[in-house]
């Protein structure tokens, strides 16, 4: 990896944020490479939206430190170089689209309102400009929010759930001017609770748990991750598992629950089937399958909870 | 903060309240000369007897009615002195800050001026322009209105009326302050006028004025802003005409703080 690489748009030393003595975020160590796009992902009430609260200024951290360009976030100049949509689009809804990007602009003191145009019609908002925004829908509020980021050419955009309550048209529209932003060189902060949609873009994922940094991953490592799998559905696992460890001593197999077993690098589906009926194991279902990010992502979060109930019963016990 | 400020002034044109608390200010204005026209001119007690507002034992009561009124009193007493201007002002003040929160514009606005007090003192000297114009351009309707009603008050001394002016829009950014500072703490408009209704009207004064009057303890009414607008002095004659403007200055001083100390350290 070359030095270039290396450079971080966004780190996070320790970050925490309390409220009324309970962490909202605590200690997070958050590090954005420039130039990628970030997924931020967790539950409702993980610490998303505060983190990037904090980020955008909007928020001051009780604790830890924020680097952005490798600059302290208080910088004047680093503030310039951020685009931000947190939670809804602000905005006056008794003015049009276009008076609330001059509002921005003349906020920003940029020497003329070129950019407002051009953004209107990056967003697809060219023919609404003059429409009151208490007339859009939430869609079009959702991109003129997104068109607001834009203005004054930030570096880094900082977007919490963009594609909230756009259509399929919208989210896909919404889709090609964020990968256009990035083929820019322009840094990404993505959160959304549409996994799927997050995957088809993002180059690096964060999962945020309770306000901690569970896990840090790019898309590569998520990929190996979430390989290929066959999954069969039998009446007892505690006899299938023995039979295809013997029969097949290079397969990785993982039981889910009693009945369903997961079984990585196989090929030959039908011929595990019919081993196992050979054998007097019944096969409910089988097939391959791929695991997806939000599949990845329940699977983590699902692995944290098991693992903390069996430290806390760990700890009963020794107590 | 400059930039803010072009901000501001950009709203300000473009929002619809803005002009109708101006009207609203024109309108007591013209009522005001309306119902003076109809109490002290032959003519409108004609009118005012035929529509029975007034009784024939009345007639002459209303003759005094303008007695020592000039161009200034008038305009004190259609707009300044009841509180009216301070509730008008008030509520177009509250709209200005509000609004920010109430459709999270001040999200678009703070990530970008990290210096948060700025946005304070923003929304103060915008203010300041309302102020100055919403005085200056009242006055020159109560002056054409008064034309209108073919003199209806004689004119007043320019001097003194530039002194009025001049106190009156330091007390009032006194209480835009206040406004500004109840509306940050709050981020409600609701809170906002109340405070421009109770603060503006003297309710607050009044009442508890009422109440420390049973305990002996008087004399602090006149440090207060409303106690100062509506009983200020009409020209200079001496020092002691400048109080308004040192109680004006001290609140307006207490109250930035306040409002800059609370955008500073609460989170959006």
């Amino acid at each position: 990896m070359t030095k270039e690489q290396e450079k971080m748009a966004v780190e996070t030393l320790s970050l925490t944020k309390t409220y009324k003595g309970k962490a909202a975020v605590s200690h997070l160590n958050m590090k954005v490479r420039e130039g990628s796009i970030y997924g931020f992902i967790g539950r409702n009430g993980a610490g998303k939206s505060t983190t990037l609260k904090m980020l955008c200024g909007l928020a001051k951290p009780t604790e830890g430190e924020i680097r952005l360009f490798g600059k302290p976030a208080d910088d004047p100049y680093v503030a310039r170089r951020i685009g931000s949509l947190i939670e809804t689009a602000g905005l006056y809804p008794g003015m049009t689209a276009r008076e609330n990007m001059v509002l921005k602009a003349r906020c920003m003191g940029l020497p003329d309102e070129k950019d407002v145009d051009r953004i209107l019609d990056t967003t697809g908002l060219g023919n609404a400009g003059r429409k009151k925004v208490r007339h859009f829908s939430m869609g079009m509020k959702q991109r003129l929010g997104i068109g607001l980021a834009l203005l004054g050419n930030p570096d880094l955009l900082i977007l919490d759930e963009p594609i909230n309550g756009l259509d399929p048209e919208g989210t896909r529209e919404v889709r090609q001017l964020l990968l256009t932003l990035f083929q820019e060189g322009k840094t990404l902060i993505i959160s959304s609770h549409i996994l799927g949609e997050l995957s088809k873009i993002a180059t690096h994922y964060g999962i945020i748990r309770a306000g901690n940094l569970v896990e840090q991953i790019d898309r590569e490592r998520l990929e190996n991750n979430c390989r290929d799998y066959f999954q069969i559905e039998v009446n007892d696992s505690k006899r299938a598992l023995p039979l295809i460890s013997e029969q097949m001593p290079s397969i990785q197999a993982e039981v889910m629950d009693n009945r369903l077993i997961r079984l990585y690098d196989l090929k030959d589906g039908a011929g595990l089937n019919q081993l196992l009926i050979v054998n007097g194991i019944q096969v409910h279902s089988s097939g391959f399958h791929h695991m997806d990010l939000e599949e990845y992502f329940l699977n983590r979060m699902d692995n944290l909870t098991s693992q903390e109930s069996a430290a806390s019963k760990g700890g009963e016990e020794h107590v | 903060m400059f930039n803010q400020l072009r901000m501001d002034l950009y709203r300000m044109k473009k929002s619809k309240s803005v002009y109708v608390c101006f009207l609203c200010m024109l309108g007591v204005i013209f009522l005001s000369y309306v119902m003076a026209y109809l109490l002290a001119t032959p003519n409108g007690q004609q009118t005012a007897l035929k529509l029975g507002m007034l009784t024939l034992s009345e007639l002459d009561m209303g003759k005094t009615y303008l007695e020592g009124i000039d161009l200034l009193g008038m305009f004190r007493e259609a707009n300044m002195d009841g509180g009216m201007y301070s509730l008008i002002f008030g509520i177009a003040v509250t709209l200005l800050v509000s609004g920010d929160y109430q459709g999270g514009f001040i999200k678009n606005i703070l990530p970008l001026h990290r210096e948060r007090w700025t946005y304070v003192g923003s929304k103060l000297i915008a203010s300041g322009i309302l102020n100055f114009l919403y005085l200056t351009a009242g006055f020159a309707f109560n002056a054409l209105v008064n034309l209108l009603f073919h003199n209806l008050v004689p004119l007043s001394d320019w001097k003194g009326t530039l002194f009025y002016l001049g106190w009156v829009w330091v007390v009032t950014m006194g209480f835009a302050a206040l406004i500004i500072m109840l509306c940050v703490l709050s981020r409600n408009v609701t809170i906002g006028v109340l405070g421009a209704v109770l603060g503006g009207s003297g309710i607050i004064v009044t009442l508890l004025s009422g109440i420390t009057q049973q305990f002996h303890l008087s004399g602090w009414e006149e440090y207060t802003l409303y106690f100062n607008l509506t009983y200020g002095p009409s020209a200079y004659t001496s020092a002691g005409d400048l109080r308004g403007v040192a109680v004006g200055l001290v609140f307006l001083a207490v109250y930035t703080a306040a409002a800059m100390i609370t955008v500073m350290k609460r989170d959006v």
